[in-house]
Formats: C-alpha cells, structure tokens, sequence
C-alpha cells in the first residue's frame, strides 16, 4: 500500500508543526523520518495513522483516507512507551489486537512471540520483562492483525545503546520477510541507516522536508555490516544532512 | 516483620492493655468493665447482638450498593459528557461539606424513623470516594493504547471494557478501602442518632442504662465489623492483582 501526503500543513493553536509537506511512499518502502525536536515528524506518522487531521492538505493511504484504511485493519502503530495492559500477559496483550480485528488472516500471537525470540515468555507480564522485551510484544501487537502499513513512532527511543541495535537488527531481519510497507520515525542515524530504503530528513520550525536520501545499500544488511565502509559513508551523508536541516531550522 | 504476626500481637495485647489501664486507674467496672464481663455480655447476650448487627449490615450493604451504582454511573457519565461534570463539581463539592449530622436530621424530620435516611447517610459517606477514584481512575488509561484502539477501529464499548475498565479498576478497589468500611460506621451513626434497631441504638440504650459492658461489647463488634470489611477487601485486592506479586522465575 501507498501513503501520499499532498501539502500537508498542520498546526497546534499557534504552532506550526507542519508546513506544505508532500511525500509518496511507495507500496512496501521503508522510509525513516528523521530531524531536530519539533520538526513535526511524530505529527507526520500520527496524521498517517488517521490520529490527527491536517489543517490543510492530504494524506491518502492506498487512496483512500488514513480513517478508511484503519476500518479496513490495515494499520499497525508502536511508539515509544510499548501500549500494553499491565493486567495481561504477553501473549494475551497481543491477542487484544486480535479481538478487536477478528483473526480472518492474521497471524496466530503465540507463533509470533516465540518468532520474536519470546519463546519462554508467552505467560510474563509486562512488569515481569525487560524493556527490550516488551517493544517486541508491543509490536507483536501491532503486527499480529498481519496490516500493509505499520508505523513506529521512536520504538526503541527508551532502550540502552547495545541493546538498541539488536533490536533494529532483528526488526530489519522481522520485516524483509514480509513486504509492508513502513514508516519509522527516530533520531539514531546509524538505525535510520541500516534499516531504510529512504530517510526523509525535516528541518524545524516550521516542519518541513529538508532532504530525501536514498540508501544504497544492498540487503540484508547484518550487524557486522555497521562497520564497514559503505555503511559508514552512508552514515555520514545522513548525518550532514541532519545537520544542514538543524542550520535550517535556527 | 510479616503483617500477619502484627496482627496476632495486636490481639493479644489489646485486653492486656486493657486489664492494665483498670488496675492502674482502679476504674469501678460500670466504667470501665473487664474483658471477661464484656466477653460475658457477648456469649449470653449474643442472639439480641446479633440481631442489631444483622440490621446494620442490612442497612450498610443497601446503602453501599446504591452508592457504588450512582458514584460508577456518575464517573462514566462524566468520561463522555465533561460538561456534566464540569456542571456536577460545585454540587459535589457542597453535599459533601455540609455535615452530615445536620442533613440527617433534616432526612428524619421529612422520612421519619423508616430505613430510608439511614441508607442516604450511608451513601453520604461512602459515595465520594468511589466516584472521586473511578473518574480519576476511567481517565488514567494510556494514551499509547488508547491510539492503538483507535488505529484498529475500535468501538467506544470495547475501547471502555478493554481499556478503560481495566485501568480504573485498582483505582476502583482503592476506593472500596476507604468506603466499604465507612459503610459500616455511617450506618452506626445513623442508628446513634435515631433509629430503635441497631447496633447504633444498641449504644443509645446501654449508654442510657449505664450499662458501660454493653456499650463496649457493641463497640467491640462494630469495630470488628469495620476491619473484618477492610481486610475483606484486601484480600479481593490481592486476588485481582495477584500477578502482580508473581515475580520472574
């Protein structure tokens, strides 16, 4: 599925979180956006999944409105702080998702936490994992309804530097097997790096679209691959590209 | 130091204290009446007691469901309709800081000596708490679930039974600390002040015999009555939230 914003614009009273932004993501593309606090990123994602409405122009996802494709299941977000009831084990959080889409062609959740590496953990509950573990429940509930679109708003903005790549790691080695398309929203380069087909980077203030670079790099692209030489070349184009973005927005 | 052992310590000393205190003051028994007269009292008097508790009970659980039926249908009216709350806060604010004494009175004078005031100053006093903690509670969900309902197209009823309930729930049974047992000593007070039936009118009538040994064998059951409603509530507490004990193994 396809997600077009046509000249978006978005304010929040006398902020400006987005101005005039227009964006194809095309059908299966992972595109990472990235930028200074304030760039509107986060309103981004939060006005593709159909939670915020822009004050002007569009977002049309497979054609239809974000709304639409929500009824229709195809939608699957996690942010930051893993949305999971303290009250439910993990295997139960994640069947919550079923029991509001149904489970016409979804994935059964036990297979997809023990897929996930949560083999032994099906019957803990959020308290009784660690934080690492519970971003992987908290998208195991957010891919278990099997959506084209998912969409991570900073999901291991929370996790310590090691424990951070391994999660992008396996979340790179997650989603080559299956063919959504993805928006993810961050503030790490090198995770922004090894993980898109595209960072869009956004400068602040008002938020809008400084650069789009493409990765060129081949897949699958394991950790040892953080080290070499492409992969750092790639890094650094990013990152002076944040950095022209941050110039951009003082 | 376990709670249990604490518990078992404050038994035993209770009447040891209280043996003491008399030989210290060598209060004359029609004051201060030992243990083993008051222990008297509740043996041979023990169907008439239990009589007037069965009473009290009666009117501390009507007036305790009433109460949790209007403060939950209020806190839920409030989560969809903020202008009825916003429209109900001076109203709550006021009945709840008049003295409950003066609005009973006012309750005998109308409805005279029937079950009926005595069942609203139970909700009087037990109301507040559970529509104060389940409001808070039913606003306290995660915002990140909240979205994700959002996002998979959830209904308002599932988003409420799923989400909200759950998470107002621990508010909810916080709230049952505090009022369940007041549901017990409202309903007390309210037979004090007027009603012939009771363990309430039971003090009215020892205290107007001089009978210092009845006053206190009622005082004994109705406190035993209030804790023995605490520590019920505790232990549904730890049944609820029994996961939340279980540690990793």
């Amino acid at each position: 599925m396809t997600i077009e914003f046509s000249r978006v614009s978005k304010q929040f009273g006398e902020v400006e979180a987005l101005d005039d932004v227009s964006l194809t993501i095309d059908d299966g593309e992972f595109v990472t956006l990235i930028g200074p606090s304030g760039c509107g990123k986060t309103t981004m994602l939060r006005i593709a999944a159909g939670l915020e409405e822009p004050s002007a122009g569009s977002v049309a996802v497979n054609g239809g409105t974000p709304r639409n494709a929500c009824r229709e299941h195809q939608i699957g977000v996690a942010f930051q702080r893993p949305a999971l009831l303290a009250s439910r084990t993990a295997l139960r959080n994640v069947g919550m998702t079923l029991e509001i889409t149904g489970r016409d062609g979804a994935l059964s959740p036990g297979d997809l936490l023990t897929d996930f590496g949560l083999g032994e953990f099906h019957h803990h509950y959020p308290h009784q994992l660690s934080g690492g573990m519970q971003q992987r429940v908290n998208i195991a509930a957010a891919l278990v309804h099997d959506p084209a679109i998912l969409l991570l708003d900073e999901p291991f903005g929370a996790l310590d530097e090691l424990t951070r790549e391994s999660m992008g790691e396996w979340l790179g080695g997650v989603l080559s097997r299956s063919s959504k398309t993805v928006i993810f929203v961050t503030h790490s380069v090198e995770e922004a790096t090894i993980l898109s087909d595209r960072v869009v980077v956004l400068s602040a203030r008002p938020g809008r679209i400084s650069e789009v670079i493409e990765i060129g790099l081949p897949r699958p692209r394991s950790r040892a691959f953080r080290t070499n030489d492409n992969f750092l070349r790639e890094v650094a184009r990013v990152r002076s590209s944040l950095y022209r973005a941050v110039e951009l927005s003082n | 130091m376990n709670e249990r052992l604490a518990y078992i310590i404050m038994i035993v000393s209770a009447p040891i204290i209280w043996v003491l205190t008399i030989r210290i003051t060598e209060a004359p028994s029609f004051l201060l009446p030992p243990p083993n007269m008051v222990a008297d009292i509740m043996l041979s008097e023990h169907q008439d007691l239990l009589f007037h508790t069965r009473i009290t009970l009666v009117t501390a659980l009507s007036g305790y469901v009433v109460a949790n039926i209007i403060a939950i249908s209020l806190s839920v009216s409030f989560l969809y309709l903020p202008w009825l709350e916003a429209l109900a806060v001076p109203w709550t604010v006021v009945i709840k800081n008049v003295p409950f004494v003066t609005i009973a009175t006012i309750m005998i004078i109308i409805l005279g000596d029937t079950p009926m005031p005595k069942i609203i100053i139970v909700v009087l006093v037990t109301f507040f708490p559970i529509l104060a903690n389940v409001t808070k509670g039913l606003k306290s969900a995660d915002s990140v679930m909240l979205d994700r309902m959002q996002t998979l197209d959830s209904s308002q009823w599932e988003i409420f039974t799923k989400i909200r309930w759950p998470s107002a729930l621990p508010y909810y049974i916080a709230a049952h600390e505090i009022a369940f047992t007041g549901s017990i000593i409202g309903a007390v007070v309210a037979e004090w002040l007027f009603a012939r039936e009771g363990l309430g009118a039971l003090i009215v009538r020892g205290m107007s015999q001089y009978r210092a040994d009845r006053v206190w064998a009622v005082t004994i059951l109705a406190s035993a009555l209030a804790v023995g409603a605490y520590l019920l509530v505790k232990a549904v507490e730890k049944y609820l939230f029994r996961w939340q004990v279980e540690d990793l193994t």
